[in-house]
C-alpha cells in the first residue's frame, strides 16, 4: 500500500461541516478564482472599444424596434441588425476564449481528478474492468491483488467487448496498487479508497493522448502491452447546491459566470 | 541574417495554432472538455440575452400586430386620405442667406442648390420681428407671430429686479426635498418648464397618423411629448444649467475674468503631475450655498513629444498638442448616492513650457440624460448607442471661447464640423427610418461658422484688421460648399413623393459696429444714472430707476419703465406711453453712425402694431431694427450702459442677424415648384399641414403656400 496523498491528509484533518462540504466550497473557490482570471485575460486579449461599440449597437437596434414599431420595413431592417450584430459581438468576445481555452480544459481536467468522482468507501464492492486488444488475450489476464482487496465474485468475460471484469472490494481506507498481469507483464492501476476528496483517476490508458490528459490521471501503459485500460468504476460525484444536485462542472460553469459579471463591474471591464 | 517576422504575423499565427488546438479539443469531446469556460458563457448568454429580448418584443410584435395595424390603417387612412406628399424633408441650415448662396451660386460653388433653383424653387424667405433664432424657429414649427408663442429673444426680463432669465425654459430645483441643518436632500430631479407657447406643426401631424423624425430643431426643450421622435436643439441647458460654459485649465496665474461663458481654472503642479478640476452644477445638498460639484483630472505632459495623458474617473487617453479628445464620460458626485452624468471633450493647447487644457461646457450625456434632452427620452439613448456620444448643449459651437481667445480659428472649426458630423448621421438615420411622414433637421454650423469668420468675408472688418486679404482663409465658402454637398447626398436618399424644403431663419450680415443703446438713452435723458456715476455695470447696476424711463437688453427689444408693470415704472401707461414710444421712434430711426455717416438703426418696430396675440405683453415695447453693418453692443445686451454710443466690434464674432429684420431674410429652395413670390417661415407649418392633407387651425398666421406636384428629376437625382 503506497502513502495517502497530502491532500488526502489535509482534507481528512479539516472539520466536520467544512469536510462535509469541501466539494462545494472547493467548487466556489475555483470558480470565484477562475471568474477574476477569465475577467482579467478578456480585458486584455479583447478588443474592448469594438466589444463596447458592438454591444451599444445592438442596445441602438433594440431600441430601434420600439421606437420605430409602427414602420415594418424599419422593425424588420433592425431585426436584421440584431441578428448580424449578435454575430460580430459572438466573434468578438470569443477571440479571448481562443487564448483561454487550452488553459481552462487543463485546469478543469486536474480539477476533475478531484472533483468529478467520489473515491471508493471501505467494505464498497466496485468492479475493475480490463480491456485487451484482442479477445484471444482475455484469458491471460489475472489480478495480483494488496492485502487490504479481496474479489467478491469470478472474473467476467465479454469477448465481443473485448473485456474482462472484476468485482472488489476494500477492507479500509488508502491508495492502492492493483497489478494486472497480461502476457508474463505486470501493469498497475492506482485505487483510491477514502472518505476525503483525494485525486482520483478512473481510467489507465494507452496511446489516446488526449482523452489520457483528459480523463486519466496517470502514466499511459506501454504502447507494447496487449491491455489497452484499465477502468475502476469510481461513482460519478453530485454536490448538493441551491436545492438541486449538480454536476461539479455545471455548477462551476454558472458560478464562475457570476463571480465573471461580478468582478466585470467591480473592475469595468466590457464583456 | 535572419529576418524578423512581422509583429501581426507572429500574432495570427499564434491564433491559428490556438484555433486549431480548439478544435482539435473539441472534436474529441469527452467529459471535461464539453465545458469552455466563463467567456464562452459570457459571450454567449450576452448575445443569448440580447435575442432574447428581441425574441420577447418579436412575439409581443407578432400577437398585437393585428389589432395595431387595424388601428395604424385607419389612422393613416384618415391622415394620408388627402395628403399630396407622402414624405416631407426640411433641412434647415440656421443662418444661410440668400444672398450669398446668390452669389456662390453664380460662381458655380453650390451645384446641388442651383439645381433646385432652376428646377424647383429658390425664394427669400421673410423672417420674423426680430429675426433671432428662437423667435424665427418658434414661428416656423408653430405657424404663429411671437405675439403667439412668447418668445422675443433669448433672454427676458424679470420685471421686478430687471434682470435676465431664459425665455425659452425654465429649471427648477426638485419638487420635494427635506432640510437637515445646511443640507438640503432632494427627492426626484430637476423641473423643467417650457415658456414657449404654441403647438408645433408636427404634433398635429402626429395626432393625425403621420410620423415624424425631428431633431435639433431650436426650442424644443424641454421635449414635448408627441406620436413621434424629436431631439431638442437650441435652449438645452449644459450641465450647470447656463447655455455653456466652458472651463479653460491653465498654469498661468494671470489672466482676465472671461467675459461670459467660460471659467478660468488654475492647474496646480505636484512632481511631473499637473492637477486641476471641471467646475460642475451646484452641489444640490448644499443649495444656495454656492458651493459647486467638481470633477479633478489630471496632466502628465510629455514635453518632448508634445503631448500630455489626461487621467479623468476611470478614463485616461492622450493628446496631441492641438488635438480634441472624444467625449468622455464624467461623473459628478454630490453624495448619498446622488450624482449629475455629463460628457465633454478636452482641448490640449499647450503642454510645454505651460499647460493649458480647454474643456467644452459640460453637455448633458445623451446616453444616461439627467434631464431628457429628446422625447422619448429613449431616442437620445438610442442616438447614442448607434452613433456614440454627441453634443447636446443647445449652442454647442463654443463661440464665447473664440471670443475669448481660448481657442484658435482652427480648434473652433474642428469642433464645429464634428459636431456637424453627428448631426449629419442622426439625419441620414431619421430618413432610413422616416419613409413615410416628416424628417425636419436643423443645423448650426451655418449660423455660428457665419458669426465666427464674417470678418475674413469683407475688405475692411475691424476684426481682421492687420489680416492681408491673400491670407483669409474661405471659411464660409466651404462653409456652403459642404451644405451643398449635404444636400446632394440627401437628394439621393428622396424619391419623387418626398417634398424636400431647405429653410433659413434668417441670413446674415456684417457686425462690424457695435451700437449702445443704452448709452444712447443715458445721454439722450431716457435712462439715468445713479448720483456720481457716469457709467452702470451689468445689468443696470448703477441705474436709477425712478428717473428711468426706458432701457435695453437683450439683442433687439427696448423697454419702457412702465408704471404698474415694471417694479420702479416711471411712465403712465396710456398716452404718456404711446408718446414717449413714438418720441423714441422718430429719434432712432435712422440714427446715423457720425464716424461714417452710415445709418445705425433703419427701423424701429411698435409691439402694438407688429404683434398679436395673447403674450404681447412679454414683448418689448419697441424691436429695434439695426442697420446693416451693426448691432447691438455686446455691453448694451448685457444691461451695461457705457460712455460710447458707437464702437468698433473687436471680437471673432465679427456677422450678425439681429438687424433690421428686412435685411436678413433667409432662404427657401424647394424640390418642387412654390407659386407664392413673398414666402414668410410663417407659412411653414401650415404648407406641412395643407400639403398632409390636415386642416388648418384657425389662429395660425402663415398661409399655405401653392405647391407644385409635379417634380423635376433633376431636383430629386442630382
Amino acid at each position: 500500500m503506497s502513502s495517502p496523498l497530502p491532500t488526502y491528509a489535509f482534507f481528512s484533518a479539516t472539520p466536520g461541516f467544512f469536510r462535509a462540504n469541501l466539494p462545494l466550497l472547493l467548487v466556489v473557490l475555483v470558480s470565484a478564482v477562475i471568474g477574476l482570471l477569465m475577467v482579467v485575460v478578456f480585458r486584455y486579449t479583447s478588443d474592448q472599444k469594438a466589444i463596447h461599440v458592438a454591444k451599444d449597437q445592438l442596445k441602438a437596434h433594440l431600441l430601434a424596434v420600439r421606437l420605430f414599431q409602427d414602420q415594418i420595413p424599419v422593425v424588420l431592417a433592425s431585426y436584421g441588425r440584431i441578428l448580424s450584430g449578435t454575430g460580430r459581438y459572438l466573434k468578438l468576445a470569443f477571440k479571448p476564449l481562443l487564448y483561454v481555452i487550452l488553459p481552462l480544459v487543463l485546469l478543469i481536467a486536474q480539477v476533475d481528478r478531484y472533483l468529478g468522482y467520489v473515491p471508493l468507501a471501505a467494505g464498497e464492492a466496485f468492479l475493475l474492468k480490463v480491456h485487451t486488444a484482442n479477445p484471444d488475450s482475455l484469458n491471460e489476464v489475472t489480478l495480483q491483488l494488496p492485502p487490504e482487496l479481496t474479489t467478491t465474485a469470478p472474473a467476467v468475460h465479454v469477448p465481443s467487448d473485448n473485456e474482462i471484469a472484476w468485482r472488489l472490494m476494500a477492507a479500509k481506507d488508502g491508495d492502492y496498487d492493483i497489478e494486472v498481469i497480461a502476457d508474463g507483464q505486470g501493469f498497475s492501476k492506482r485505487t483510491v479508497v477514502s472518505s476525503g476528496v483525494p485525486r482520483v483517476s478512473p481510467v489507465r490508458l494507452r496511446g489516446r493522448f488526449w482523452e489520457r490528459v483528459l480523463v486519466s490521471g496517470e502514466p499511459a501503459l506501454p504502447d507494447s502491452s496487449p491491455i489497452q485500460s484499465i477502468e475502476v468504476s469510481y461513482p460519478a460525484r453530485s454536490i448538493h447546491f441551491a436545492w438541486l444536485d449538480w454536476n461539479w462542472i455545471w455548477l462551476f460553469f454558472v458560478l464562475s459566470l457570476v463571480a465573471g459579471f461580478f468582478f466585470k463591474s467591480v473592475l469595468g471591464i466590457e464583456i | 541574417m535572419k529576418q524578423r517576422e512581422p509583429r501581426f504575423a507572429r500574432g495570427s499565427r499564434l491564433l491559428m495554432l490556438l484555433l486549431a488546438v480548439c478544435v482539435l479539443v473539441l472534436a474529441f469531446p469527452v467529459r471535461s472538455e464539453a465545458y469552455a469556460g466563463p467567456g464562452a458563457g459570457f459571450a454567449f448568454l450576452s448575445s443569448f440575452w440580447t435575442l432574447f429580448v428581441a425574441f420577447l418584443y418579436s412575439a409581443y410584435a407578432f400577437v398585437t400586430w393585428p389589432f395595431r395595424h387595424l388601428f395604424r390603417w385607419l389612422r393613416r387612412r384618415k391622415a394620408y386620405g388627402k395628403a399630396q406628399i407622402k414624405r416631407a424633408v426640411i433641412l434647415g441650415f440656421d443662418g444661410m442667406d440668400p444672398d450669398l448662396a446668390e452669389r456662390f451660386m453664380a460662381e458655380g460653388r453650390l451645384p446641388n442648390l442651383a439645381q433646385l433653383r432652376d428646377h424647383g424653387t429658390f425664394r427669400k424667405l421673410r423672417t420674423t420681428y426680430p429675426p433671432i433664432s428662437p423667435v424665427a424657429w418658434s414661428t416656423f414649427m408653430t405657424g404663429v407671430n411671437p405675439g403667439k408663442h412668447n418668445i422675443y429673444d433669448f433672454l427676458a426680463r424679470d420685471l421686478n429686479s430687471y434682470l435676465p432669465f431664459l425665455s425659452s425654459a425654465e429649471i427648477s430645483a426638485p419638487k420635494r426635498s427635506v432640510k437637515i441643518g445646511k443640507y438640503t436632500i432632494p427627492f426626484g430631479k430637476a423641473r423643467v418648464k417650457g415658456m414657449r407657447r404654441g403647438t408645433p406643426f408636427w404634433h398635429w401631424l402626429g395626432k393625425a397618423g403621420i410620423f415624424c423624425s425631428v431633431i435639433r430643431v431650436p426650442v424644443t426643450f424641454p421635449p414635448e411629448k408627441f406620436p413621434g421622435v424629436l431631439l431638442s436643439g437650441m435652449c438645452v441647458p449644459d450641465l450647470k444649467g447656463s447655455q455653456g460654459t466652458f472651463c479653460f485649465c491653465t498654469t498661468r496665474s494671470h489672466g482676465d475674468k472671461f467675459r461670459e461663458g467660460g471659467v478660468r481654472v488654475p492647474i496646480e503642479r505636484r512632481g511631473a503631475v499637473y492637477h486641476t478640476y471641471i467646475p460642475g452644477p451646484d452641489d444640490p445638498l448644499q443649495a444656495g450655498s454656492g458651493s459647486e460639484l467638481r470633477v479633478k483630472f489630471e496632466i502628465r505632459p510629455d514635453t518632448a513629444k508634445k503631448q500630455a495623458r489626461i487621467n479623468v474617473d476611470s478614463e485616461a487617453f492622450t493628446l496631441k498638442v492641438g488635438e480634441y479628445s472624444e467625449w468622455i464620460p464624467v461623473k459628478f458626485k454630490a453624495g448619498l448616492g446622488i450624482s449629475a452624468h455629463g460628457i465633454c471633450r478636452f482641448y490640449l493647447k499647450e503642454a510645454s513650457p505651460e499647460v493649458e487644457v480647454y474643456v467644452t461646457p459640460v453637455n448633458i450625456d445623451p446616453g444616461r440624460p439627467d434631464l431628457a434632452v429628446s422625447h422619448p427620452v429613449t431616442y437620445s439613448i438610442y442616438l447614442a448607442k448607434l452613433f456614440g456620444s454627441y453634443a447636446t448643449l443647445g449652442l454647442a459651437e463654443d463661440t464665447w471661447a473664440l471670443n475669448e481667445g481660448v481657442l484658435d480659428d482652427q480648434a473652433f472649426l474642428t469642433q464645429c464640423y464634428s459636431n456637424h458630423d453627428d448631426r449629419e448621421r442622426m439625419l441620414f438615420d431619421a430618413l432610413e427610418k422616416t419613409r413615410q411622414g416628416l424628417c425636419a433637421c436643423v443645423f448650426d454650423t451655418t449660423d455660428r461658422v457665419q458669426h465666427m469668420f464674417w470678418r475674413y468675408l469683407e475688405d475692411d472688418h475691424p476684426a481682421a484688421r492687420g489680416v492681408p486679404r491673400d491670407q483669409r482663409p474661405q471659411v464660409i465658402q466651404e462653409l456652403y460648399r459642404r451644405m451643398d454637398d449635404l444636400i446632394g447626398r440627401v437628394r439621393k436618399q428622396i424619391d419623387d413623393d418626398t417634398l424636400l424644403l431647405v429653410v433659413s431663419d434668417h441670413g446674415f450680415k456684417s457686425f462690424a459696429r457695435c451700437l449702445n443703446l443704452n448709452a444712447w438713452l443715458h445721454q439722450n435723458g431716457y435712462l439715468t444714472l445713479k448720483d456720481g456715476k457716469s457709467e452702470s455695470g451689468d445689468w443696470f447696476e448703477d441705474v436709477d430707476w425712478s428717473r428711468t424711463r426706458a432701457y435695453t437688453m437683450g439683442l433687439n427689444g427696448l423697454y419702457l419703465n412702465l408704471a404698474g408693470r415694471e417694479r420702479f415704472g416711471t411712465v403712465q401707461p396710456g398716452e404718456e406711453a404711446v408718446a414717449l414710444k413714438e418720441e423714441l421712434r422718430s429719434k432712432l430711426n435712422g440714427l446715423v453712425d457720425p464716424s461714417s455717416g452710415k445709418v445705425g438703426i433703419t427701423g424701429v418696430f411698435d409691439c402694438d402694431t407688429t404683434y398679436a396675440g395673447p403674450y404681447v405683453d412679454n414683448a418689448p415695447d419697441l424691436t429695434i431694427g439695426y442697420g446693416d453693418g451693426f448691432r447691438a453692443s455686446w455691453d448694451s445686451v448685457m444691461g451695461k450702459v457705457t460712455g460710447q454710443i458707437f464702437e468698433d466690434n473687436l471680437k471673432a464674432w465679427s456677422g450678425d442677424h439681429c438687424i433690421d429684420p428686412r435685411l436678413v431674410p433667409g432662404v427657401l429652395f424647394s424640390n418642387r415648384k412654390i407659386a407664392e413670390e413673398k414666402p414668410a417661415i410663417v407659412d411653414v407649418a401650415p404648407t406641412i399641414l395643407k400639403l398632409f392633407g390636415l386642416g388648418l387651425p384657425a389662429y395660425l398666421d402663415g398661409k399655405p403656400w401653392m405647391v407644385g406636384m409635379k417634380v423635376a428629376a433633376e431636383t430629386t437625382r442630382p
